[in-house]
């Protein structure tokens, strides 16, 4: 640039040469410019990216419309490009978005909702056509059939890249078999190197989203993903934004185009959680910022030269003796009131005593008297501004201060006041007053006064002033000047407001999560937590974290960690997102599992899924691919998993206890029986049977049955350490009798017979009941683990 | 506490068999409790005198896996004796080790010989029989006795009738595994001399002590073997002599002593039958190692570690035990028996024993 600024008194032409240079980006060369932020920068990733946008675009359809979706995703080689088809079961499409909704980029319904939804921008399944015809000249095949029409839309569609718009090439009415839904076939120049990435987007969506059935169909294979339940996930409503997540722009963009008057009615209606109360509270700190506040002075004293009522009296001329006195001193009784005061305060005494003075007597106090007699008392109350800043700057500041230095300090911030004024100031003016007397003294005086001395005493004399009662500005004033816009931002993040509403947010929840997990992993142990809703910048967000451990899941190498915003699979950038740095962060030793160096993602047979549902998920970049590091969110990425990874730490204790409690009795099955072999042989005895002092060696619990005559009694024993919360079921073939509570159910001519004892530790208990003594007895018992139970009955 | 008839050591076996089979019926954990075998769980027996085991005891229950194992030993190692008894055999302690190895089940062996060493002290001391009733022994006695004194031996091979001074070479009459199979026949003894090392016991031999003052040198070889004890407690007890012990003046030495009088940690459930507590100590004292100027060696740590633990073994708590040790911590010196052959090798028969002796009114 500098080269032609040298230029520039030198001739004309540089402009005009500047212009030529200047004209519309078409969206093509954008797009080719930006692919990598939309993740289309390489033919194996832009596939799994058009895979991605075209399935979201289909859950989301499906979600809307309460429909149990059914997906079905095929990819054809076809040498030199791949096709791509997707097909839903969703609503359909009408006749006339078919065309904008593919042929357009940035064409969408939830860019301006607050509501949590897989897509967003309407860049996806647009830029995927355009990635389609751009690399393969062909245009994009969407069929689409709405639920109540016979017959079905067919649309062959390019995006026009000079003037992104749709541009439709053939347009036509055809059957299609399903009863509703939408195809939409693709081709492009791609490859499968990162096929992984794709199964791994598939099989996570299906983990994610268990009320959904896809099917994969690959040039050389199948894949199928059965859905885990028939509940749709709660259907979300949209909200109005909050106060504390909205940005300068979009404040000014809101007012302006408000049907609201005042500002309390904008906020109220515009923002949700916005009350009068919390209108009142916006507009007091926005007044606070666009008008200031008024300096507050002490009134004089008695003992002091110049009263009120004094000055009140001499400023009042021909109003009679009496109508005079009562005047003055109406309006001092009225300032005393409060501790200090403030000019409107002066002003609105006199306007209201003079009235009142008015009526008592019949004299006029007209506009003329009631100023002198403001302007009076004004000076009388600013006479001695120095000893009332002297008072707060000595409070404000520490003891140690040089009485000096404060006199110092205090005669210059009294001078900024100028007498006869009204004493208004901002915050702002505040502050540069106190700099401005600190600095001088510092300079003149040899004083120090610090940041926090400085900030100090602004406190105190912000305190100090007092609210001024004007009446603030119009909405579309505000939002028409930049400045007041922005103090009205400022006064909203000022005030406390309460969190967001969470309706718009639907977790998996916990129940679910397990499900999901268990669909796609043949684990041993499943574990979940959804945490409460928590904001950030005004947007709610939900944090789920669930874990699978054991079973089938690959024993090598280090944890599957799979990440989910509002439902979708993160595939790429796993190290720039905030939940891999967190899962990283996490001492897992403490949670049983293999952590080498006692950081990063621990090894072992375990899968760690953490999903985020938000009305505005922060990611690092367009291409949504890895979430920012915002702190409120990581804090509650980690509480989630933790909350999953103590489930996880008691099932791998228990675990270990019950693999040394196997070990342990192996060898004692061997030990044993050798022993009570060679005791029969030593002493000559008849055979032992053992399994009685097994099981209370093991501290199992014993089951015994007796019988004698027609009482039959169940001893359970319990050898362990804990209660036992057993089921104990015995079915008899004749009715039984003094049952004494438990539960009979007749059943084919079979008697169930059910009790729900809770044994002690080292403890018994007996369940007893009548039956004929020739009756066939067979016992279940529920509720333990088959390691510590045994049934001798 | 001794029984002389097999048969009934195997039926005390039995039992302990016949116990744990009726624990096993019941549906009980078996189990065995035997006396807690530590410093801390020995107490003198004022009836006896010596030192017996107290109160506290250990259960070998199988509960655990530990346990569980040892009473399976246990078990074949019952089978094993009832069967070596019922045909009057016998074996080593050693000879019992290796025999677990062709046990077929592999958890029954004996990890060590200690182990099994162990076991027959437990069985010893639960059944209240002997291990020489058990026809076990140990792997060497050795230890001999010379002297004034007739014995008659009942031997696998016959009754031997043996004088310990004239039936017998330099070497002295060895002691068999069971003392209790010898009768006294006659004796010119005045008192019993059990020597600890071999080469005093040799040197009092050389020079004719035995013969000169009527002493029966008993070699102790050391810690001395349950034979060696036993022989000497019946020489005291059957025979009215007094037992004096002559040994090295290092802490280790005074449990020799100690063992000799008062019985062993390892042993106390024998101690009526093995130990001496009339027997006295001669020397080397630590007073000897200050009065005769006697070569010296520094104490070692362990020594003074040994001499600190030895002062609060309830063994030493007298009043001439804690005086000497306490000079001895003093004067941070060891000597042993033969450095009186400082003083010439006749010094130890001429001089120091006869005038100890004197001292001690034995002589």
């Amino acid at each position: 640039m500098t080269s032609y600024q040298s230029q520039l008194g030198s001739g004309d032409g540089i402009a005009e040469e500047l212009a030529e240079g200047q004209r519309a980006i078409s969206i093509a060369e954008f797009f080719e410019k930006n692919k990598h932020m939309l993740g289309f920068d390489s033919g194996a990733r832009g596939l799994v990216t058009a895979v991605k946008e075209a399935v979201d675009n289909s859950l989301d359809a499906c979600e809307e419309a309460a429909i149990l979706p059914d997906i079905y995703v095929e990819l054809q080689d076809e040498g030199d490009y791949y096709r791509l088809i997707v097909e839903d079961n969703g609503p359909g499409i009408t006749k006339e978005q078919i065309p904008k909704i593919f042929g357009k980029l940035l064409y969408g319904s939830r860019f301006h909702k607050r509501e949590q939804a897989r897509g967003q921008q309407g860049i996806g399944i647009s830029a995927a056509v355009l990635y389609s015809q751009l690399t393969s000249g062909k245009p994009a095949k969407v069929t689409s059939r709405t639920q109540e029409r016979e017959d079905a839309q067919y649309f062959e569609v390019i995006v026009d890249t000079d003037e992104n718009e749709p541009e439709i090439s053939v347009e036509e009415t055809t059957t299609w078999e399903r009863p509703h839904g939408t195809r939409i076939e693709l081709e492009m120049e791609a490859n499968m190197r990162a096929r992984q990435q794709l199964h791994d987007y598939i099989t996570h969506t299906a983990v994610v989203n268990p009320h959904a059935r896809i099917e994969l169909q690959e040039p050389k294979a199948e894949f199928k993903y059965e859905r885990a339940t028939d509940t749709l996930p709660d259907e979300t409503e949209e909200i109005r934004p909050h106060p504390h997540g909205v940005e300068l722009g979009t404040l000014i963009k809101m007012g302006e185009e408000t049907d609201s008057y005042s500002i309390s009615g904008f906020v109220q209606e515009e923002f949700t959680r916005v009350g009068q109360k919390t209108a009142n509270s916006i507009i007091d700190s926005f007044r606070d910022r666009y008008f200031g506040r008024e300096m507050a002075w002490r009134l004089p004293q008695q003992h002091e030269d110049a009263t009120v009522t004094d000055v009140v009296t001499d400023a009042v001329v021909n109003k009679g003796q009496d109508a005079t006195a009562d005047f003055a001193a109406g309006i001092t009784k009225r300032l005393e009131n409060g501790d200090r005061v403030a000019h409107h305060q002066v002003v609105e005494a006199a306007e209201e005593v003079g009235d009142e003075v008015q009526t008592a007597y019949g004299t006029t106090f007209g506009s003329t008297v009631r100023e002198n007699a403001v302007e009076a008392a004004w000076d009388a109350i600013t006479a001695e501004r120095e000893s009332d800043i002297y008072t707060l700057v000595d409070d404000a500041t520490t003891k140690r201060k040089d009485d000096a230095v404060i006199q110092a300090v205090t005669e210059r911030l009294a001078a900024k006041f100028a007498q006869g004024s009204h004493h208004r100031v901002t915050g702002g003016d505040l502050r540069e007053y106190v700099d401005r007397a600190a600095d001088m003294t510092e300079e003149r005086d040899d004083g120090t006064f610090g940041d926090t001395a400085r900030e100090n005493i602004v406190d105190a004399l912000w305190e100090t002033a007092k609210q001024v009662p004007d009446d603030p500005p119009k909405i579309h004033d505000v939002a028409a000047d930049r400045d007041s816009a922005s103090e009205l931002l400022d006064a909203m993040r000022a005030v406390d407001i309460i969190s967001p509403p969470t309706g718009c947010l639907a977790p998996i929840t916990e129940e679910l999560v397990e499900k999901g997990l268990g669909k796609e992993y043949n684990a041993d142990f499943f574990a979940a937590a959804t945490r409460d809703a928590s904001v950030h910048g005004g947007d709610p967000f939900i944090v789920e974290a669930g874990i699978a451990y054991g079973g089938d899941i690959e024993h090598e190498g280090s944890a599957e960690v799979l990440r989910f915003a509002n439902r979708v699979p993160l595939v790429y950038q796993r190290g720039a997102c905030a939940t891999t740095d967190v899962v990283k962060n996490i001492n897992w030793r403490n949670y049983g599992l293999d952590q080498p160096g006692g950081s990063g993602v621990p090894n072992g047979p375990a899968v760690i899924m953490v999903h985020i549902a938000s009305t505005n998920v922060p990611f690092t970049s367009e291409s949504k691919d890895a979430v920012a590091n915002v702190p409120e969110m990581e804090d509650e990425i980690e509480l989630a998993i933790r909350e999953a990874a103590r489930e996880l730490k008691s099932f791998l204790n228990k675990r270990r206890s019950m693999r040394q409690r196997r070990e342990k009795q192996n060898k004692l099955a061997t030990i044993l029986p050798e022993m009570a072999e060679k005791l029969s042989s030593v002493t000559d005895k008849k055979e032992l049977e053992i399994d009685n002092t097994m099981a209370r060696i093991m501290n199992d619990v014993l089951v015994t049955r007796e019988r004698e005559g027609e009482t039959v009694r169940l001893v359970v024993e319990n050898n362990d350490d804990s209660n036992a919360e057993l089921e104990v079921t015995d079915i008899v073939d004749a009715e039984p009798t003094a049952v004494n509570g438990a539960n009979v159910v007749k059943m084919d001519d079979e008697w169930f017979i059910k009790w729900n004892p809770t044994v002690g530790a080292s403890d018994e208990s007996v369940l007893e009941y009548t039956l004929t003594d020739d009756a066939n007895c067979d016992i279940a018992v529920d509720g333990i683990e088959d390691e510590k139970l045994t049934v001798d009955a | 506490m001794s029984t002389d008839d097999t048969s009934d050591a195997r039926e005390q076996l039995l039992s302990l068999a016949n116990q744990f089979y009726e624990q096993f019926d019941d549906g009980t954990v078996p189990s065995m409790e035997v006396p807690t075998r530590t410093k801390t769980n020995i107490e003198y027996n004022e009836e006896s005198d010596v030192w017996v085991y107290g109160d506290r005891t250990s259960t070998r229950s199988a509960k655990s896996i530990r346990g569980a194992q040892k009473l399976l030993k246990a078990t074949y190692a019952i089978d094993f004796l009832t069967r070596q008894l019922e045909e009057d055999r016998s074996s080593t302690l050693r000879e019992l080790y290796y025999l677990s190895e062709s046990w077929d089940l592999d958890e029954a062996q004996f990890s060590s010989q200690d182990e099994s060493n162990q076991l027959i002290e437990d069985l010893e001391i639960v059944s209240g029989v002997t291990r020489e009733d058990f026809h076990m022994r140990p792997e060497e006695s050795g230890a001999t006795v010379m002297g004034p004194l007739k014995i008659r031996e009942q031997t696998r091979r016959g009754e031997r009738e043996i004088h310990c001074q004239k039936d017998v070479g330099e070497g002295g009459y060895q002691i068999p595994n069971n003392p209790d199979t010898i009768d006294f026949l006659d004796h010119d003894a005045d008192f019993v001399l059990a020597v600890e090392t071999g080469g005093m016991r040799d040197r009092l031999v050389e020079n004719g002590f035995d013969e000169e003052y009527n002493a029966l040198v008993v070699h102790l070889k050391g810690q001395p073997a349950r034979a060696t004890r036993r022989l000497t407690k019946r020489l005291h007890d059957e025979l009215d002599l007094p037992v004096m012990v002559f040994t090295d003046g290092d802490p280790w030495s005074y449990r020799i002593y100690g063992s000799v009088t008062y019985g062993s940690i390892k042993s106390a459930h024998l101690s009526e039958y093995l130990a001496t507590p009339e027997a006295e100590y001669v020397g080397i004292r630590p007073e000897d190692i200050v009065e005769y100027d006697l070569p010296t060696d520094p104490l070692s740590d362990s020594d003074v570690n040994a001499l600190e633990s030895e002062l609060e073994d309830p063994r030493f708590q007298t009043e001439f035990w804690e005086e000497q040790i306490k000079l001895q911590l003093d004067i941070e010196k060891k000597s042993e028996q033969q450095s009186l052959a400082a003083r010439g090798l006749d010094f130890v028969t001429d001089t120091y024993l006869p005038e100890r002796l004197t001292e001690m009114g034995v002589l």
